[in-house]
């Protein structure tokens, strides 16, 4: 886990190549969609779509949802996915994930951890990554379809895979953490567990995302717009209620040893502004 | 008499992984690698909705059984009599 950092892992389908990097400057900017709009805003040249999870994405319940920022039609736009995504990048110890160019021929990306592999569109799903660890993002009727039930919330996904060429996305993360003070994690933990009738959302039995108990009907649908906090950790929007308390997230933070304080986080939206100045 | 759990209704599964998480967590670690219980998903072309399908190992039995049935939202798991469940 990066607490000082952001880990990026870079990947150009034009050369079939993968490099991670660690970025200490982009820290500040937490997680999820402020971290995406940033990197969006340095690499916006080159096509990217990044994928960003938060620091608390695969740690606390409710927080289960991955940013996407990528350009379609001269427009930036951020979506987020539910499934079992955000726990698997984090447990493949990154922050995000940039996909630059576009492929030869039709690819599905294959991570571990942060070793890819370019494999043909036709590759057996069940040959990719690890069963129980992994998620997929498949395209279905040109539209992307993660982990066999969770939806974009828009149709511009679909044509960006489309234009990259890119047919598919496995990722499986087997990084195990343990929090220096576990007891004291768990206390936590369990207190935003009992928090459900906080959560916008009603009980069901429809596929939930990782870390989540609701079951809600609404879980495959995605998200897009809302609270910049909430979207920055990328928690649950039916979540807002628990994630956009500043006392709460800082505990959590600091829980896992993260040196972000009140101020750090209060401040986010400014620093989201401005790159959003930046990119005019 | 030992005490085993048994996801006795996978069924009512939604694969949110917290019974994953809680056994984890009472091995002092959080993450995927190494984890008693796995949640597989299963789709069938024929139907419209995802099955899960839960793989436990034995040593699950050694750990806080009651905390990680009742962690579960939809009640998956029983607590059985180690006897009950060789028979059963």
């Amino acid at each position: 886990m990066n607490s000082v950092s952001k880990k990026v892992l870079f990947i150009n389908l034009d050369k079939s190549t993968s490099e991670v990097k660690t970025f200490p400057d982009l820290h500040k900017y937490i997680g999820g969609v402020a971290l995406g709009l940033k990197l969006y805003e340095l690499y916006q040249n080159e096509d990217p779509l990044i994928f960003s999870i938060g620091p608390l994405n695969g740690f606390f319940p409710f927080i289960s949802k991955t940013s996407v920022v990528f350009e379609t039609d001269g427009l930036i736009e951020d979506v987020y996915f539910g499934g079992y995504l955000s726990s698997r990048l984090r447990f493949s110890d990154l922050d995000s994930l940039i996909i630059f160019g576009r492929a030869s021929q039709p690819v599905i990306l294959d991570l571990q951890n942060e070793s890819v592999s370019f494999r043909e569109d036709d590759a057996p799903h069940n040959s990719l990554g690890l069963p129980g660890k992994r998620s997929f993002l498949g395209i279905v009727k040109k539209q992307p379809l993660l982990d066999d039930y969770f939806l974009s919330p828009e149709s511009g996904l679909g044509q960006k895979f489309e234009k990259k060429r890119l047919a598919g996305l496995s990722v499986t993360g087997t990084a195990v953490y343990t929090p220096k003070d576990m007891d004291k994690y768990t206390t936590v933990y369990k207190q935003l567990l009992a928090r459900t009738k906080e959560v916008g959302a009603e009980h069901g039995f429809f596929p939930s995302c990782s870390g989540c108990p609701m079951g809600c009907a609404k879980s495959n649908l995605g998200e897009v717009g809302g609270n910049v906090l909430s979207h920055s950790l990328v928690a649950c929007g039916f979540a807002e209620n628990i994630y956009t308390d500043v006392g709460t997230v800082f505990s959590c933070l600091n829980i896992l040893g993260y040196d972000y304080t009140h101020e750090d986080i209060e401040n986010l939206p400014i620093l989201v502004q401005n790159v959003l100045k930046n990119l005019g | 008499m030992a005490k085993c759990l048994k996801a006795s209704f996978p069924q009512k599964c939604i694969g949110c992984e917290l019974c994953v998480l809680e056994a984890q967590r009472q091995l002092k670690k959080v993450g995927l690698e190494g984890a008693l219980i796995r949640i597989l998903r299963n789709k069938k072309d024929d139907k419209e909705f995802l099955e899960y399908s839960i793989d436990m190992d034995a040593r699950i039995n050694s750990l806080d059984i009651e905390s990680i049935r009742s962690v579960c939202p939809t009640e998956v798991f029983e607590i059985l009599n180690e006897d009950a469940h060789e028979l059963g």
